[in-house]
């Protein structure tokens, strides 16, 4: 910068320096986000690169249809959470949400075992972003297909 | 659009408006509510809990909706520096701030018994969280900056708008951008994962508590609005009184 | 004509006159560091798990204490007319002055952490990554001070409304930066920097905005 250039002049070199800046920035930030840890583990993370037992990570995934048992305790559940790729076996001692159903999305707070088993400390499940009347549940799948498709159509 | 710029036009639309805004989304909100809490069906999964979707998304459509009206009046006031822009913006931040608010608070109620948790910091509740402290800074900031004399500081409180707004876009994404547990948007560009059965007491509420929050800006524009005139009157009585009074004095200190 | 008023800035900004120095707000963030385990106990694996968040946390409310000194005394003083006059864009004097800022605050700051680290029994594989994302956090925390301080420049309310305004706008940078910790990361410090830069390249335009608002 000079004092020959008009404040107007400066001005404009400042903002090619700062779009230059920002472009550094959004280049940057693509780079940071292609290994970004999310708020949890899915499954096949876990499967891949599994943390240490008895690390504190959260698990995400969906729970697998036919797999929720309740243990002997009667307050122990035990389930399998899958991505589509790799399941896990989760244990959790505890009251579950509303939502924890099979087939539900859940997010559990834990670690892992010894045995590769997932035990959960806390349990959080997840809705989806569909939101559906019980009745039409009772339809069938053809008759729900059918309902959806029509009121998604508008 | 200069039209408006008066505000003496400004207020004549404005007197009318506001009972009609209000009185309408009242109408609107308290229809849709009876039609949502009583008469919509339950959800397949979260059952009754689902109810509190009539309050939450509006208010939560809101809270941003407001700041993006600080953001637009903002930008008007600095390009344009238009009178009512600046009393827009400053009028729109108390409601976004307490839709934001019951966005937050009914988020947190329905969490517990559907996720199993008040709260957790992912980026959805973070990024609303944030928002809801911005307007607390700005609020401050208009204030703080309105002592100084009215119309002072304007100007910097639209700076401070413009540079919120960033917030906005990363409330909206954040459930894309993080794999959060907050679920992604339901309504989208012309689709809708809601069923025609929750959908339409939503939007019809949604767009009661959209008039409701029209009809408290504009009430709170005529407030600051009435605010500036008493002071500026004030001012000039408080001048001509002053100039009496030096008169008086000069002319007693001429007679003795 | 850049040269001579960065050095004005430091040597103002180091100095600092009646409002006190670069030193105040290092202490301030040391004595932080400090506080924390007399509140949750010497537990040596708690403090090394937690402790670089802290770092971050005392290192934003730090920045809060020279908010009410970087812009104020010169606008008062008159010398943002003075530099108008003479020609220079409000925008190049906000960016040298963050760059004088970060010389003052963030500089002393990232030499004062090594010292935290030990308070809070930090590893020095942890020090290394707190350094990292200090360095690659502090431009954008040192561009949201002057912005901040531009903007409240004038106003009653000083540090405290400054601080309220600068905290929120700060979030990202320490969720980024502190995530760099837990997460072990290179993406962390990457979005860190991304963050930092997005304020660095935006925070003179609104601070100069600010000071041709205020002189109107």
């Amino acid at each position: 910068m000079s004092t020959a250039l008009k404040p107007k002049h400066q001005r404009l070199v400042l903002v090619i320096l700062a779009l230059v800046v920002l472009i550094g920035a959004a280049l940057l930030a693509i780079w940071g986000l292609r290994g970004q840890a999310s708020y949890f583990y899915v499954p096949s993370d876990i499967a891949s690169d599994p943390p240490e037992p008895g690390r504190a990570v959260r698990l995400g995934g969906m729970v697998q249809q036919g797999s929720i048992q309740t243990l002997a305790d009667g307050v122990t559940v035990a389930f399998v959470v899958g991505d589509g790729k790799a399941t896990v076996p989760v244990r959790y001692t505890g009251i579950t949400p509303d939502l924890f159903v099979e087939g539900s999305g859940v997010v559990a707070d834990g670690r892992l075992d010894a045995d590769g088993t997932f035990v959960a400390d806390s349990l959080l499940a997840k809705h989806d972003e569909n939101y559906m009347p019980r009745e039409l549940e009772e339809m069938s799948e053809a008759q729900a297909k059918a309902v959806v498709a029509e009121t998604t159509a508008q | 659009m200069h039209g408006f710029a008066n505000p003496a036009r400004f207020l004549r639309l404005a007197r009318w408006m506001t009972p009609l805004l209000l009185v309408t989304g009242l109408v609107l909100v308290a229809g849709s509510l009876a039609w949502g809490l009583f008469y919509a069906p339950a959800d397949r999964l979260m059952g009754e809990t689902v109810r509190i979707l009539y309050i939450h998304v509006p208010s939560a459509w809101l809270g941003m909706g407001g700041w993006t009206t600080i953001a637009i009046a903002s930008l008007v006031e600095l390009v344009w520096r238009h009178p009512l822009a600046t009393i827009a913006a400053r009028a729109a931040a108390v409601p976004g701030a307490v839709f934001t608010a019951i966005c937050l608070a009914t988020g947190s109620i329905w969490g517990r018994p559907t996720w199993g948790t008040w709260w957790v910091w992912d980026g959805r509740l973070t990024s609303m969280l944030v928002l809801l402290f911005l307007y607390f800074a700005y609020l401050a900031l208009a204030n703080a900056a309105q002592k100084d004399g009215i119309g002072a500081g304007s100007r910097v409180t639209a700076i401070f708008g413009l540079v919120g707004a960033i917030n906005v876009p990363i409330i909206n994404r954040s459930v894309v951008w993080w794999n959060s547990l907050h679920q992604p948007a339901s309504i989208t560009m012309g689709k809708s994962a809601i069923d025609p059965a929750f959908l339409w007491p939503l939007l019809i509420c949604a767009l009661g508590f959209s008039l409701l929050f029209g009809g408290v800006v504009l009430a709170r524009m005529r407030a600051i609005l009435a605010d500036f005139q008493a002071e500026a009157r004030l001012r000039r009585r408080a001048q001509r009184e002053l100039a009496t009074g030096r008169a008086m004095s000069s002319v007693e200190g001429a007679a003795t | 004509m850049i040269w001579p008023i960065l050095k004005r800035d430091v040597v103002l900004l180091l100095g600092g006159g009646r409002r006190g120095g670069a030193l105040l707000p290092i202490l301030f963030f040391l004595a932080v560091a400090m506080l924390y385990p007399f509140a949750v106990g010497p537990d040596a694996k708690l403090l090394a798990r937690t402790g670089g968040g802290v770092v971050w946390v005392a290192a934003l409310l730090a920045a809060i204490l020279p908010l009410d000194r970087l812009v104020e005394p010169d606008l008062e003083a008159g010398f943002f007319d003075q530099w108008a006059l003479r020609g220079l864009a409000e925008e190049w004097l906000c960016a040298v002055r963050i760059f004088a800022h970060w010389l003052c605050f963030a500089v002393p700051l990232m030499l004062a952490t090594p010292i935290a680290a030990v308070l809070l029994g930090l590893s020095g594989e942890q020090l290394l990554t707190l350094e990292l994302g200090l360095l690659a956090g502090t431009p954008g925390l040192a561009a949201l001070g002057v912005a901040v301080a531009a903007v409240t420049a004038g106003l009653r309310g000083g540090a405290a409304l400054a601080g309220l305004l600068i905290l929120p706008l700060a979030v990202p940078l320490l969720i980024f930066g502190a995530g760099s910790l837990s997460t072990g990361g290179e993406g962390g410090l990457a979005l860190t920097a991304a963050a930092s830069l997005v304020l660095v390249a935006l925070c003179p335009f609104a601070a100069g905005a600010a000071l041709r608002a205020a002189r109107e």
